[in-house]
């Protein structure tokens, strides 16, 4: 009752200060947040990119019904292949007429249909690499029912470097990001427990054990990073409905944020308050720390 | 009750702030530790309530030894111990009766009978009626006559005055030294330090005088 109710003291009557902590560590979360959801969004749109990759194999003319299937049925099972989707004459004529309005004339002044039946095989997301899709394009291109095997090879492999690029920099920015909140935030909440330095001194003099000496300021902590957090994910959350009403929808993960935040700001409250008021209760007496 | 057995401290090398010190203080004494500014003092009081450790020697106070003490002790010793200071270290976000009652709930106390030490020891330094004052609204006389309810309050067996009237005026000073008396004579050991040498004449009563660390009069 009395960690409580001293907790709560202590941030009532040093509002101003608690007022900056509270808005510092929010402002650390945010940019946190805001990273966060750039991060989601920006593996969701390489992970709609990835399972376009897919595999054409295209199949010698006048083959049976059986034939296909038993084809059809063996790709399946190879390591590596989502599905199996077969594509007849007619189909792919139909689609490339969807595709090419344009080109509809040419087709049709050549009386015959000179597409070939095909399978589309759509990968696995962990064979979307290049060197993994050409290993299975290999495999596929062993039958003898089949003609060739094609992929947009280019394509994937930009797509790789893209997506090793972006990787590379959102780990080093989510690394810069995370160290920085940690800092900023741990500093903040260190000057706040500097400025009731003789609190504790008091506290030392008249008998208070260590535990009961750092509760209330640990506990003041979690509340700053508790409010900073929902604050942060609020106002993401506020942002993300903006946007997606009057400009592009986005994802917006609401469960991960919001508890992430939350999560984030008590962890961050938690280990600033810990160590600066363990600290300050060192620094208060030196030699009676040694003991 | 506080055994000073052949202490010596030292801060920095060959430079020693207390030298081969010995002291007793027993149940009711009134003891003066008088001596100019850095002859060592605060050194000797801080050594009491063990916020620092001596080089050689040992400090006995109510059964802790310096030699021995564990860390997790050293908050169940200061419990046993009243201390004032002349910078008060008071609270200035508590209201006196706050920072009064702040020593006992720090160790666990609160109820009714908390309430009741707390106004004892605000009667017993006549600040009753300021209760509910913050210590900046209050005069230094004031403030240490609250440092003093909050000594108190845990009804120490001795208490621990460093230069207690350094930071008051001389009428103030006397009301101060009076309830030092008044509270010794209830059987509260009282050690204080200052640096004031024709207070102690004019007031009488055991002298220890410290010079450049080392005790010359006893």
């Amino acid at each position: 009752m009395f960690i409580i109710r001293e907790a709560l003291i202590g941030l009532r009557r040093n509002g101003v200060m608690t007022f900056i902590a509270i808005n510092i560590i929010f402002f650390s979360l945010f940019l946190f947040g805001l990273f966060l959801v750039g991060t989601f969004n920006i593996f969701g749109i390489i992970k709609v990119a990835r399972e376009k990759v897919e595999l054409n194999a295209f199949l010698k003319e006048d083959l049976s019904d059986k034939l296909v299937d038993e084809l059809s049925s063996k790709i399946k099972t190879m390591v590596g292949v989502e599905s199996v989707e077969y594509v007849s004459k007619e189909k792919a004529l139909e689609e490339f007429k969807k595709e090419m309005p344009n080109a509809t004339s040419l087709i049709e002044a050549l009386k015959t249909n000179p597409l070939p039946p095909s399978f589309k095989i759509k990968l696995k997301d962990a064979f979307t690499t290049p060197g993994k899709v050409e290993e299975v394009a290999l495999k596929v291109g062993i039958f003898s029912e089949i003609e060739t095997v094609e992929y947009g090879e280019s394509w994937i492999k930009r797509l790789d470097r893209v997506v090793k690029i972006l990787f590379v920099f959102d780990v080093l920015l989510g690394i810069v990001i995370s160290f920085a909140s940690v800092f900023v935030v741990a500093n903040t909440i260190r000057l706040t427990v500097l400025a009731r330095k003789q609190t504790i001194e008091v506290m030392k003099l008249v008998g208070a054990n260590e535990r009961t000496i750092q509760a209330p300021f640990v506990l003041a902590g979690l509340i700053e990073g508790g409010i900073a957090g929902a604050i942060s994910a609020g106002l993401l959350y506020l942002i993300y409905l903006l946007i997606t009403r009057f400009f592009v929808p986005f994802y917006f993960p609401t469960s991960p944020i919001f508890v992430g935040m939350l999560v984030f700001g008590l962890i961050l409250g938690f280990i600033g308050s810990k160590t600066s008021v363990k600290s300050t209760s060192m620094e208060i007496s030196l030699e009676t720390s040694n003991l | 009750m506080v055994e000073i057995r052949n202490v010596s401290k030292s801060f920095k090398k060959g430079w020693y702030a207390l030298k081969d010190i010995n002291l007793s203080i027993n149940k009711g004494d009134f003891l003066f530790l008088t001596g100019p500014t850095g002859s060592g003092k605060s050194t000797l009081i801080r050594l009491i309530y063990m916020d620092i450790f001596p080089d050689k020697g040992e400090v006995a106070v109510a059964g802790f030894l310096s030699s021995t003490i564990k860390r997790h002790e050293i908050p169940l010793l200061r419990q046993r111990i009243g201390i004032i200071f002349q910078d008060f270290k008071l609270l200035q976000d508590k209201t006196v009766y706050e920072n009064v009652a702040f020593a006992l709930e720090v160790t666990g106390s609160s109820g009714r009978k908390m309430k009741e030490k707390v106004m004892k020891a605000l009667a017993l330094v006549g600040l009753s009626h300021k209760r509910n004052e913050f210590p900046y609204r209050i005069s230094g006389g004031e403030q240490q006559k609250a440092a003093i309810a909050r000594a108190l309050v845990r009804e120490p067996f001795i208490l621990l005055a460093d230069e207690p009237t350094g930071n008051i005026d001389p009428e103030a000073s006397g009301d101060i030294i009076k309830i030092l008396q008044e509270i010794n004579t209830s059987g509260t050991a009282v050690l204080m330090a200052t640096h004031d040498i024709y207070l102690t004449r004019k007031l009488g009563g055991n002298m220890v005088r410290l010079e450049e660390g080392r005790m010359v009069e006893w």
